[in-house]
């Protein structure tokens, strides 16, 4: 098979592009099989799944205002990750800028919305990158293990979260009432992100994209970034040509904490206009902090690629969300359903490569192939180094 | 507190410690050999899920276990096959794992949550149990628990006084050397993780069918990133990480105690208090500065205070082998 493709590099390349819808298919195969299993029609979910995310005006925009933090916490992987730190603390660091960005409008209710939005906004960019920045030094001073760091921070941001809920930060409504349900007052009105169109999608979705075309110019265009990565390739090398790794190591989890802190204000100011808990690690978040992780390595690590990723993602989760309405299949199937779409969309990648050898061998540019392998020689890239 | 209750504390310490201790156990088998199986939450849930699950069925608590460990075996080969063979990045699958067997254990044991089960018997060991206080906190368990502690000692010598634990330290920490000298390095690697997937998976039924006895969506969800965390913590050695699974209990022990005592002190701070405690350890353990300590120290001194307060990982640890 490799050997066909070797022989047709410009067909190897077609498949290369559509490895992750082909696996997105074949995931969503699977899912049919278990579908009919639980006594539903496969034909018919999925139709229920595809007009949920994009059956109209109002589920399309739901599908892109689900994306957005997703997208967001993805860039943010994006730079970690090719720094070679793995960062898997997003959740915890979408809470903290949440927690920021709502402080600034609770403390000043009477202020003008354009102000404290934008004030909001930065400070949740500014709780990210703290929450970030800790295991970011825990990492490059004191050696300790990102990715236990950043697990343990996530719990404590919940715990964090809870406490100020119930106690501090607490509706005054819910204060006096005898459920004192775990949330903030409202946000005052003026302080909600315009709406683009008159549906439910906000000014953040525009701001994700625009900042995914940053972070790509920023990785690949830039001496700070192009240090990032570097560092990400190889420590040792990076040390000798003058590089600071430690302080690039911190400057990436600061960074990678920050763009998930600003997707905790957005969700905030955007779409809930308050904060609320149920308690566990995925209440206000919706998890995105994790499948952010997901949609940075579906978009192959590429802020760019991550743009489609995430959106691949929102639609799969409101798409679910109409799914079980319509159809009555358990809400953990579809969750069971996104993680198979993730494995198979990540095995996928091997396949990936090893057209991209075939097709390398096939054009005589055999001296190219082993810079690929090379470059993987920190655990974790998903990929060789492909945009350079 | 009197001392009844206070042996029945560390009794207790060491019931919740068992299930960590094995899954650690099996994750620095795998570790050591080079392969590191991220994946420990999503499978202790889905081996806790499965195990309780297959015992309710068959009314045969050790069909569960066995069903445990075939499962968690199933994920570390997932990891192994992806990693060794397909030269995928390992803490990716591990990662997208984990939030598989999250969500998939939810979803297939959604019909069993909130149900009674099979439980491991009670068995004290005769004459040992009734040897005063060590008898009741270490020798009044069950099979399990046992199982745990002999897991340590066997790890322990399999790793450091055997032939077969060489080719597996060799694996992880010089893998050219050790393929030189004729060990087939990734046929060990596939070897201990399997072998350290079915520990896990194991350690997964001992919460569901012996300490947090039963299934309810997101069971034990976090333990398996303690687990992790131990193993860092000991060093990758099962007699550290056996006090570090026993250390984790006992500050979470203490915890309900200090509660107790202060009650005006949020909750928050207390349930906090064991990853705070965690983070600050690994810290201490990885500073540069604890390093000069040791050096500021007579030279005799030095050997073995680095032993307890520094920690290496195996050298190979997630960087794949390639033969020739």
């Amino acid at each position: 098979m490799y050997e066909f493709f070797g022989k047709h590099p410009r067909l190897a390349r077609i498949v290369d592009l559509l490895l992750p819808v082909i696996a997105t298919l074949a995931a969503l195969g699977v899912g049919a099989i278990m579908l009919q299993l639980l006594g539903a029609n496969p034909v018919a979910a999925y139709r229920a799944l595809l007009s949920g995310a994009f059956g109209n005006k109002n589920a399309l925009a739901d599908t892109i205002v689900r994306a957005t933090p997703l997208l967001l916490v993805a860039l943010g992987i994006c730079i970690a990750f090719r720094a070679g730190v793995i960062n898997i603390g997003g959740e915890g660091q979408l809470v903290a800028g949440a927690i920021l960005g709502t402080l600034v409008g609770l403390w000043f209710p009477e202020a003008p919305g354009i102000v404290i939005v934008s004030l909001a906004l930065v400070a949740g960019f500014i709780g990210g990158a703290i929450w970030g920045g800790i295991p970011g030094i825990l990492k490059a001073y004191f050696n300790v293990n990102e990715i236990l760091s950043t697990i343990m921070l996530n719990i404590i941001a919940v715990q964090g979260m809870n406490y100020l809920l119930r106690g501090p930060m607490i509706d005054p409504v819910q204060a006096q009432a005898a459920s004192r349900i775990p949330q903030t007052a409202r946000l005052a009105q003026a302080f909600d992100l315009p709406r683009l169109v008159p549906t439910r999608l906000h000014l953040g979705a525009l701001i994700a994209v625009i900042l995914a075309f940053v972070v790509y110019i920023f990785l690949w265009r830039t001496t700070a970034g192009y240090r990032i990565r570097a560092v990400g390739l190889n420590p040792d090398a990076s040390r000798y040509a003058g590089i600071n790794v430690k302080r690039n190591i911190v400057l990436a989890l600061v960074l990678s904490g920050a763009f998930a802190g600003l997707a905790g204000a957005i969700q905030v100011f955007g779409v809930h206009h308050r904060m609320f808990t149920d308690g566990s690690l995925a209440g206000f978040t919706g998890s995105a902090g994790f499948n952010g992780i997901v949609a940075a390595l579906f978009g192959k690590l590429n802020p760019l690629g991550a743009i489609p990723a995430s959106f691949i993602f929102g639609a799969l989760i409101v798409g679910a969300n109409s799914l079980q309405r319509a159809m009555q299949v358990p809400a953990a199937l579809i969750t069971a359903l996104n993680g198979l779409v993730v494995i198979f969309v990540v095995s996928s990648e091997i396949f990936s490569r090893r057209l991209n050898r075939s097709r390398q061998i096939g054009s005589d540019v055999a001296t190219a192939t082993s810079s690929s392998d090379s470059s993987l020689s920190s655990a974790l890239s998903v990929e060789g180094d492909t945009s350079q | 507190m009197d001392n009844a209750q206070l042996i029945a504390v560390l009794a207790s310490i060491v019931l919740q410690a068992s299930p960590l201790i094995i899954a650690v156990c099996g994750e620095i088998l795998t570790e050591r050999s080079g392969v590191v199986n991220l994946s420990l939450d999503g499978t202790m849930l889905m081996a806790a899920m499965l195990a309780f699950v297959v015992g309710m069925k068959t009314q045969n608590v050790w069909l569960g276990f066995a069903a445990a460990a075939a499962i968690g075996a199933l994920f570390a080969l997932i990891i192994a096959f992806g990693s060794i063979r397909l030269g995928q990045s390992q803490v990716a699958i591990g990662f997208v794992l984990t939030l598989l067997g999250d969500d998939l254990s939810a979803f297939l044991g959604q019909n069993y949550t909130r149900m009674r089960g099979v439980i491991v018997p009670h068995y004290g060991i005769p004459i040992l149990k009734d040897i005063p206080v060590i008898g009741p906190i270490f020798f009044n368990h069950d099979i399990v628990v046992y199982f745990a502690m002999a897991l340590i000692a066997v790890t322990w010598w399999w790793l450091n006084r055997t032939q077969p634990g060489l080719r597996l330290r060799g694996s992880g920490e010089r893998p050219t050397a050790a393929f030189a000298r004729g060990v087939d390095v990734n046929r060990q690697r596939y070897f201990y993780t399997i072998l350290g997937g079915a520990l896990v998976g194991i350690a997964g039924a001992a919460f569901s069918l012996n300490v947090k006895i039963g299934w309810s969506d997101g069971h034990i969800r976090g333990m398996g990133w303690v687990a992790l965390a131990i193993v860092i913590f000991g060093g990758w050695s099962p007699i550290r990480g056996a006090f570090g699974a026993l250390l984790f209990g006992a500050t979470k022990a203490l915890a309900t105690v200090l509660q107790r005592a202060f009650p005006q002190v949020s909750v928050v701070a207390f349930n906090s208090l064991p990853w705070v405690l965690m983070i600050l350890v690994l810290v201490a353990v990885g500073s540069d500065y604890t390093e000069r300590f040791i050096n500021a120290m007579p030279k005799s001194w030095r050997r073995p205070l680095r032993r307890v307060l520094r920690i290496s990982p195996p050298m190979a640890l997630g960087t794949p082998f390639h033969e020739g």
